[in-house]
C-alpha cells in the first residue's frame, strides 16, 4: 500500500478529538479513581497503602453530609419526576387543544433559557422568610400557612425541588410534545369512532406508545439530578446546616471548602457510578436496538 | 492496447465475496456496458474502477497505469452518479467548477472548459442556477458537464437514468451515445436496464452473483447468449426456454420435445459433436416464430392461443405448449385475429435456436 | 282522507329535501372541554409566569417599598436605581465594581468558547460521519459515553491540566474546558446530521478533489445552515447561563456573569438589598432570553437534540 495523504487526513482530524476523550475524559477519570485510593488532603499524594485503599470510601459513608446527599438526591428525583408528570399533562392538553398552542409553549419553556442562578436568585427571593411570599400570604390572612421552605432544614429541599420543577417541567414538555405529534393521527381518530373515553385512551394506549419518551425523560432526569449543583447554590448552599446538601455539591465542598482531594474523589467516583447505574439501561436499550436494526439490515 | 483492464479483481464485504478473480478488459473508445440484476455486483466493480471502494486483491490499469492504489481524484476519470450528487449549494457554473478542484488549471482554461461543455449540453442559461432550481434532466446535463470538464479519457456511468421518466430517458439515451461517438472516449456505464445495454453499448458485461456471464457485442450477447442467464435475462418478451433431447441421426440433428415436436438443429453450430440422447434445453426467441410459414422451417406445431396483447407497435401473442406458455412475437393485425382457445399452427425460422447443456446451462 | 295525508306526506318529503341543503351549518361553538384546558393552561401559565413578574417588579423597586412585604404589588415609585446600581457597583466577593465587569467576561468567555468548541466538534462530526476512518463505532460509543460523564469526576485533573498550561484563571481557560466539556455532545450532534448527507455526494466530491479540508470547507460547511444556527444558540445560552466551569476554572480574573450573581445573592454580610440582586438577575437573563424570545424554536431543536443524542 502506498502513502495516501488523502487516507490520512480524516484521521489526523480526529486527532484532537481523541486527544480529548483519552486525555480530558479517560485520563481525567482513571486519575481521580486513583486519586480516590490515597491519602490524598489539599495536594496530590500517589502512594496508595493497599492495607486500607477503601478508606476514603469508608470515611464516605461514615460522613453524615454524604448520607444526608444521598437522601436528598432521591429525595430531589422522586420531587422531580413530578416535573415529568406536570409535563406530560401540559403537553398532552396543548395537544388536544390546539388554541395558543405556540403562547404556552413560549411560556412554559422560557425558564429553560434562564441560568440556573437565576433560578435560584428568584426562588430564594420568593421563599424569603421575612419579605417573601409568606409575608405576603399572612398579610391576607392566612397566618397558618408556612412558606418559607427554605430557611427550615425539614422543607429546604421541596424548595429546591419547586424551583427545578419550574424549571425543567418545560422541557420535559417539550420531549412529550413530539412524543405525541409522532403518534399516528388514526389512532385519535379510530379511538373517537371506537367511543373510546379520554382518560381510557391515554392509561390504555396513548402513554404505553409513548414508552420510549418516557423512559428517555426519566434517564436524562436521573442524570440531571445528579449533576444538581447551580440550584442548590443559589438556592440554599446546602443549607439550612447540611440539610440540602446533593452529591454534586458535596464533592465540590469537599474540594474546595475542606481541600481534601482524596476524599472528595471518592465521592466523585460515586457519581460516577451511581450515572453508570442510571446509563447502563440507556446503553443497553442502544445496542440492543442497533443489533435489531443490524440484523434487519 | 486495452485501455482498462480489471485483472484478478477480488472484493469482499467483511466475511462476504462479492467479485471473485474477476477479469475484464475493454479497449480505447469502448462504450462498456456492465448489465445485470441488482445486487450482481455490477455497481461494485464501478466503485472498485472509481477508487471509491478498496479493492481486497487483484488489480485495476487504466491504459499503461497501475490505478489500484491511486486516489479516486488522481485515476483520469470522471463519474455521473444515479442521483446525479450535485453540490446543493454551488451554482451550475460552481458545480463545474468544483469538478475541476483536483487539477491544477489556471483560471482561463477553467473558464474555457465550462464554457465548452455548457455549450455542448445546451446548459448555458442555467450557468448561474442552483441545482435545487433545475428538472430533472437539466440536472442530468449538469452532472454529465461536470464530468466533461475534467477532460478525461474514461467516462463512468452509475445508472444515471433511472430517476428520469420515459421520455427523458430515451432522449438522455440518444445524447450520451451522440457524446460518446463525439468525443470517442471511454466509457463504463452501469445499468439493469438492457435496453440500454442494447442501444448504448459496444460492448456489455452480463454480470449475475458477482460474476461476468459474458463480455461481448450487443449482437453477440443477444444472438448467441453463453448460457441460460444471459438468455433468460436479456430480451422482452424473454426467451422461450424449453427442455428436449438430441436425436442424432443420418445427419440429422434433431431437438425432441416432450410433446414429440421435433426441432430441426442440424445447421446449429455445436462447439462438441452432439451426443444422441443428450439432455439440452432449447432456447427460442418470440420473434423467430412465424404464424403463417413460407420457405423451410425448423419445426411447425398446432398449439391454442391463450391470450394476445398488443404493446404499441408490437404485439405478443402465448400460445399453451407442453403445459407452460409460449411467447411469440406477431404482427399486431394477425394479433387482433387469434381468440383465445383457436389453435394455430405455429412455425420456427431455421437456424436460429439457441441450445443450451441442460446439465450445466452452457451454450452448447 | 288517505289520499290527503299521501299528499301531505309528498309535500312533507318535498320539503324536506329541498330545504335540507340551506340547513344553516351551526357555527362550531367552543366545548366545555376547550374552555377546561384553556382555563387549566392559563393557570399554570400564570404560575410559569409568577417568579418572572416578581423579580422584574423587584428590581424597579426602592428598598423602602421592599420592606413593607408587599412582593407581589408593583412598584409605588418605577426606578432604576437597582439596575444602575448592580450593574456598576454591587459586590462580589471583595471587589465592587458591579456586573458590569462580569458582563463583559461572559463576552470574552463566549466568543473563545464558542469558536473552539463549535470548530473541533464540527470536524470531528464531519470525520466521523463522511470518510472511512478506522475506529469509528467504538468512538463514537466512547463519546456517547463521555456526554453523560459527571463534571466532579473530571475536576481535579483538569484544574491540574489548566495550571500545568498556565491557563488556569484565564478566559482561556474557561474557553477550553467549555470547548472539552461540549465536544462529545456536539460531535454526536454534527455527526447524525451529516450522516443524512447522500452518500453519492460524497463520493462525486471525492472524485472531484479529494481533499478533506476542500470538501469541507467548499461542500459540506454550506450545507450545515441550519444545525450550524441550532447548536450555535445551544451554545450561546448554555456557556452564558453555565455556573459551575466559570467558578472552577475563572480564578479571580475571569469570572463569568453568573458566578458574579452567586457571589451578589449568596453574600451574607450586611444588609441585603433585593432589588440590586433581582435587577442582577435579570441582567444575566436578559441575553438568553431575548434569544429565547427571538428564535425559541431552534432553541428547542438545541436543546432538545442536546438531550437525546441517539
Amino acid at each position: 500500500m502506498t502513502f495516501r495523504w488523502s487516507r490520512w487526513s480524516p484521521q489526523l482530524a480526529l486527532v484532537p478529538a481523541g486527544l480529548v476523550t483519552l486525555v480530558a475524559f479517560i485520563g481525567a477519570i482513571l486519575w481521580t479513581i486513583y486519586l480516590s485510593l490515597t491519602r490524598s488532603r489539599r495536594l496530590p499524594e500517589y502512594a496508595i497503602d493497599w492495607s486500607e485503599w477503601g478508606r476514603q470510601y469508608e470515611r464516605l459513608f461514615k460522613d453524615d453530609a454524604w448520607m444526608i446527599s444521598l437522601q436528598n438526591l432521591i429525595v430531589l428525583g422522586l420531587g422531580s419526576a413530578l416535573a415529568i408528570v406536570f409535563g406530560f399533562v401540559l403537553a398532552a392538553m396543548i395537544d388536544r387543544e390546539k388554541r395558543g398552542e405556540s403562547l404556552f409553549r413560549t411560556v412554559f419553556l422560557y425558564p429553560l433559557a434562564i441560568s440556573l442562578i437565576v433560578t435560584g436568585a428568584a426562588w430564594r427571593w420568593i421563599f424569603n422568610p421575612e419579605l417573601g411570599a409568606e409575608h405576603f400570604i399572612h398579610s391576607i390572612g392566612l397566618t397558618w400557612v408556612n412558606a418559607s421552605w427554605l430557611a427550615r432544614p425539614e422543607t429546604a429541599m421541596y424548595g429546591v425541588i419547586l424551583a427545578s420543577v419550574w424549571q425543567s417541567a418545560g422541557f420535559y414538555m417539550a420531549l412529550m410534545l413530539a412524543g405525541l405529534k409522532s403518534i399516528n393521527s388514526e389512532i385519535w381518530s379510530a379511538a373517537r369512532l371506537d367511543g373510546v373515553g379520554m382518560f381510557k385512551l391515554y392509561t390504555e394506549i396513548i402513554i404505553p406508545m409513548m414508552k420510549f419518551t418516557f423512559v428517555t425523560c426519566a434517564i436524562l432526569l436521573s442524570l440531571g439530578v445528579i449533576k444538581a449543583y447551580d440550584v442548590i447554590v443559589a438556592m440554599t448552599n446546602g443549607g439550612p446546616g447540611q440539610s440540602t446538601y446533593v452529591p454534586a455539591y458535596f464533592t465540590i465542598q469537599a474540594l474546595s471548602a475542606k481541600g481534601n482531594l482524596g476524599f472528595a474523589s471518592a465521592a466523585a467516583v460515586m457519581m460516577l457510578v451511581l450515572t453508570a447505574v442510571i446509563f447502563l439501561p440507556l446503553v443497553l436499550l442502544t445496542a440492543w436496538q442497533q443489533r435489531r436494526s443490524g440484523a434487519r439490515a | 492496447m486495452p485501455r482498462v483492464s480489471f485483472e484478478h479483481i477480488t472484493k469482499n464485504y467483511g466475511a462476504m465475496k462479492v467479485l471473485d478473480d474477476l477479469n475484464l478488459a475493454i479497449d480505447d473508445g469502448d462504450f462498456l456496458v456492465l448489465l445485470g440484476p441488482s445486487g450482481c455486483g455490477k455497481t461494485t466493480l464501478l466503485n472498485l474502477l472509481a477508487g471509491l471502494l478498496d479493492i481486497t486483491d487483484g488489480r485495476i490499469m487504466i491504459g499503461e497505469r497501475d490505478v489500484t492504489d491511486l486516489d479516486p481524484k488522481d485515476r483520469g476519470l470522471a463519474m455521473v452518479f444515479q442521483s446525479y450528487a450535485l453540490y446543493p449549494t454551488k451554482t451550475v457554473h460552481g458545480n463545474l467548477k468544483f469538478g475541476l478542484s483536483a487539477s491544477k488549471l489556471p483560471r482561463e482554461e477553467i473558464e474555457k472548459r465550462i464554457a465548452w461543455a455548457a455549450r455542448l449540453l445546451q446548459i448555458e442559461p442555467l450557468l448561474h442556477r442552483k441545482p435545487g432550481q433545475l428538472s430533472g434532466g437539466q440536472r442530468q446535463r449538469v452532472a454529465i458537464g461536470r464530468a466533461l470538464v475534467k477532460n478525461v479519457a474514461v467516462f463512468l456511468f452509475d445508472e444515471p437514468l433511472s430517476n428520469l421518466d420515459a421520455k427523458l430517458r430515451t432522449e438522455m439515451r440518444l445524447e450520451i451515445k451522440k457524446l460518446h461517438d463525439q468525443l470517442k472516449s471511454t466509457i463504463v456505464y452501469v445499468t439493469h436496464d438492457q435496453i440500454e445495454a442494447m442501444t448504448m453499448a459496444t460492448k456489455i458485461a452480463v454480470m449475475n452473483g458477482g460474476v461476468i456471464q459474458q463480455f461481448g457485442t450487443p449482437d453477440e450477447i443477444y444472438e448467441r447468449p453463453a448460457n441460460l442467464f444471459v438468455a433468460g435475462f436479456i430480451g422482452s418478451p424473454a426467451m422461450n426456454l424449453r427442455q428436449a433431447r438430441l436425436s442424432v441421426a443420418a445427419g440429422k440433428v434433431e431437438a425432441v420435445f416432450a410433446s414429440g415436436v421435433r426441432l430441426d438443429v442440424s445447421d446449429y453450430p455445436f462447439a462438441a459433436s452432439p451426443q444422441d440422447g443428450a439432455a439440452v434445453i432449447a432456447g427460442l426467441r418470440p420473434e423467430h416464430f412465424v404464424l403463417a410459414a413460407s420457405g423451410p422451417v425448423a419445426a411447425s406445431f398446432t398449439v391454442p392461443v391463450q391470450y394476445a396483447e398488443r404493446t404499441g407497435p408490437d404485439a405478443s401473442a402465448y400460445f399453451m405448449f407442453e403445459d407452460d406458455l409460449l411467447a411469440l412475437r406477431v404482427e399486431p393485425d394477425s394479433a387482433a385475429r387469434l381468440t383465445p382457445g383457436q389453435s394455430v399452427t405455429v412455425s420456427f425460422s431455421k437456424g436460429k435456436a439457441n441450445l443450451f447443456d441442460a446439465r450445466t446451462g452452457q451454450r452448447m | 282522507m288517505n289520499d290527503l295525508s299521501n299528499a301531505q306526506k309528498a309535500v312533507g318529503a318535498d320539503i324536506a329535501v329541498r330545504s335540507a341543503p340551506y340547513f344553516p351549518r351551526r357555527k362550531k361553538a367552543i366545548t366545555g372541554r376547550s374552555i377546561a384546558i384553556i382555563a387549566f393552561l392559563s393557570v399554570c401559565a400564570l404560575f410559569f409566569c409568577v417568579p418572572l413578574y416578581v423579580v422584574v417588579v423587584t428590581s424597579f423597586k426602592t428598598m423602602d417599598q421592599i420592606r413593607e412585604g408587599a412582593m407581589f404589588a408593583l412598584p409605588n415609585v418605577w426606578t432604576l436605581e437597582a439596575w444602575d446600581h448592580a450593574w456598576n457597583s454591587a459586590c462580589s466577593g471583595t471587589r465592587c465594581e458591579g456586573l458590569k465587569v462580569g458582563f463583559w467576561n461572559s463576552v470574552f468567555i463566549l466568543v473563545p468558547s464558542l469558536i473552539l468548541s463549535i470548530g473541533l466538534s464540527i470536524v470531528t462530526g464531519y470525520a466521523l460521519a463522511l470518510w472511512n476512518v478506522k475506529w469509528a463505532g467504538p468512538f463514537l460509543f466512547v463519546l456517547f459515553i463521555c456526554a453523560f460523564v459527571p463534571f466532579q469526576i473530571i475536576m481535579f485533573p483538569l484544574i491540574s491540566m489548566t495550571a500545568t498550561l498556565k491557563v488556569y484563571g484565564s478566559i482561556w481557560g474557561v474557553a477550553i474546558i467549555h470547548a472539552v466539556l461540549a465536544m462529545p455532545v456536539l460531535t454526536l450532534i454534527f455527526r447524525n446530521y451529516y450522516k443524512d448527507i447522500p452518500q453519492e455526494i460524497m463520493s462525486a466530491a471525492v472524485m472531484d478533489s479529494g481533499s478533506f479540508w476542500k470538501i469541507f470547507v467548499e461542500i459540506i460547511l454550506p450545507m450545515s445552515g441550519n444545525i450550524l444556527i441550532v447548536v450555535l444558540i445551544l451554545q450561546i445560552t448554555s456557556i452564558w447561563n453555565d455556573y459551575l466551569i466559570g467558578v472552577t476554572f475563572g480564578g479571580m480574573g475571569a469570572q463569568p456573569m453568573t458566578v458574579n450573581l452567586a457571589n451578589l445573592i449568596t453574600i451574607s454580610t450586611g444588609t441585603v438589598r433585593y432589588n440590586d440582586n433581582m435587577a442582577a438577575a435579570l441582567l444575566t437573563a436578559i441575553p438568553p432570553l431575548v434569544i429565547y424570545f427571538l428564535v425559541g424554536k431552534l432553541f428547542v431543536q438545541g436543546i432538545t437534540a442536546g438531550a437525546i443524542k441517539g
